[in-house]
């Protein structure tokens, strides 16, 4: 027995990440199958569920986030374009308190500050792009705080990790 | 205030011994089709498919955040028939087939732990 189902390629839940992704950080409208319209920017679409993310920003500072389930959406309109702005102000709303995001240049700068804090300790440190490496059997990757030291002896990680701490050229947040 | 309700049953979680996640599960195939269909395009370049991952990837991160977002809040469920249900989100499966609500307001009273069928649901809200 044959079933049309067709119509179901029309739908949004059959669409690809690459059209998906189109949607994100722009303001629509999404009709859901009650013919309810919900509005906002959308933060994401979950490629597993088809779940349309929207997010609308209060006056008083606080934003209201609304999803709308895969299986439920209709119909998915563009209203308005979002910029790069638009785009750091959703990610900001989702990053979690006390977590902070370095840029490359924040990250070099660490890494510099922390590698010449290890040299004038007198510990044998070269720089291997994206990590620290420390006498051969210690890593620090970013942002090269004391929690990203890695090493399999614990001496030596005890040691370092308290001169990372003890660095007076980092303010380090926790 | 309202009497909280007994729990009635839970169903069985994943199997203990996998990862908790099969494509070839019935329950999979039945319930999310959208994953399934979306690589096997026609002789996918593998080029196309890794960039095709790395969206996937990056969007399915930002709805995890989402959902981390909302763990701990109260939520505001619409379900269909125009009902609206109001709980403590707890935390959803791997699919997005069941999230797991504490204090689950209904007009029956209060449940204190509960898990509700995301197919029941068509929107979900929050606030930050």
């Amino acid at each position: 027995m044959l079933v049309n189902l067709s119509w179901l390629a029309n739908l949004p839940v059959s669409m690809m990440p690459q059209e998906w992704r189109k949607f994100v950080n722009h303001e629509v409208k999404v009709t859901a199958h009650d013919n309810q319209q919900h509005e906002g920017w959308v933060f994401t679409v979950d490629p597993v569920s088809a779940s349309v993310v929207l997010v609308a920003f209060q006056e008083k500072g606080g934003a209201c986030v609304k999803v709308v389930l895969g299986h439920a959406v209709r119909e998915v309109q563009v209203l308005r374009e979002g910029d790069e702005e638009m785009e750091k102000k959703l990610k900001s709303l989702f990053t979690p308190a006390g977590s902070q995001s370095f840029s490359a240049k924040e990250l070099k700068e660490r890494k510099e500050s922390l590698r010449s804090w290890l040299e004038k300790n007198l510990i044998p440190v070269t720089d291997e792009g994206d990590v620290l490496r420390v006498a051969n059997v210690l890593t620090i990757s970013a942002p090269y705080g004391a929690e990203q030291c890695i090493s399999s002896n614990e001496i030596i990680l005890a040691r370092v990790q308290s001169l990372v701490d003890s660095n007076p050229g980092q303010k380090d947040q926790k | 205030m309202k009497t909280p309700v007994s729990v009635l049953r839970l169903p069985r979680g994943p199997e203990p011994n996998s990862r908790g996640f099969d494509p070839n599960s019935p329950r999979y195939i039945a319930l999310c089709p959208t994953t399934i269909p979306a690589s096997q395009g026609n002789k996918a370049d593998s080029v196309n498919l890794e960039e095709e991952q790395q969206l996937r990837s990056e969007l399915r991160e930002c709805f995890l955040r989402s959902l981390i977002a909302m763990t701990d809040k109260q939520v505001q469920f619409n379900l269909y028939e125009k009902v609206q249900v109001q709980a403590k989100f707890g935390a959803s499966d791997i699919d997005v087939l069941n999230f797991q609500v504490s204090d689950l307001q209904t007009p029956l009273g209060v449940q204190k732990e509960a898990l509700l069928r995301c197919q029941d649901m068509i929107s979900y809200s929050f606030h930050l």
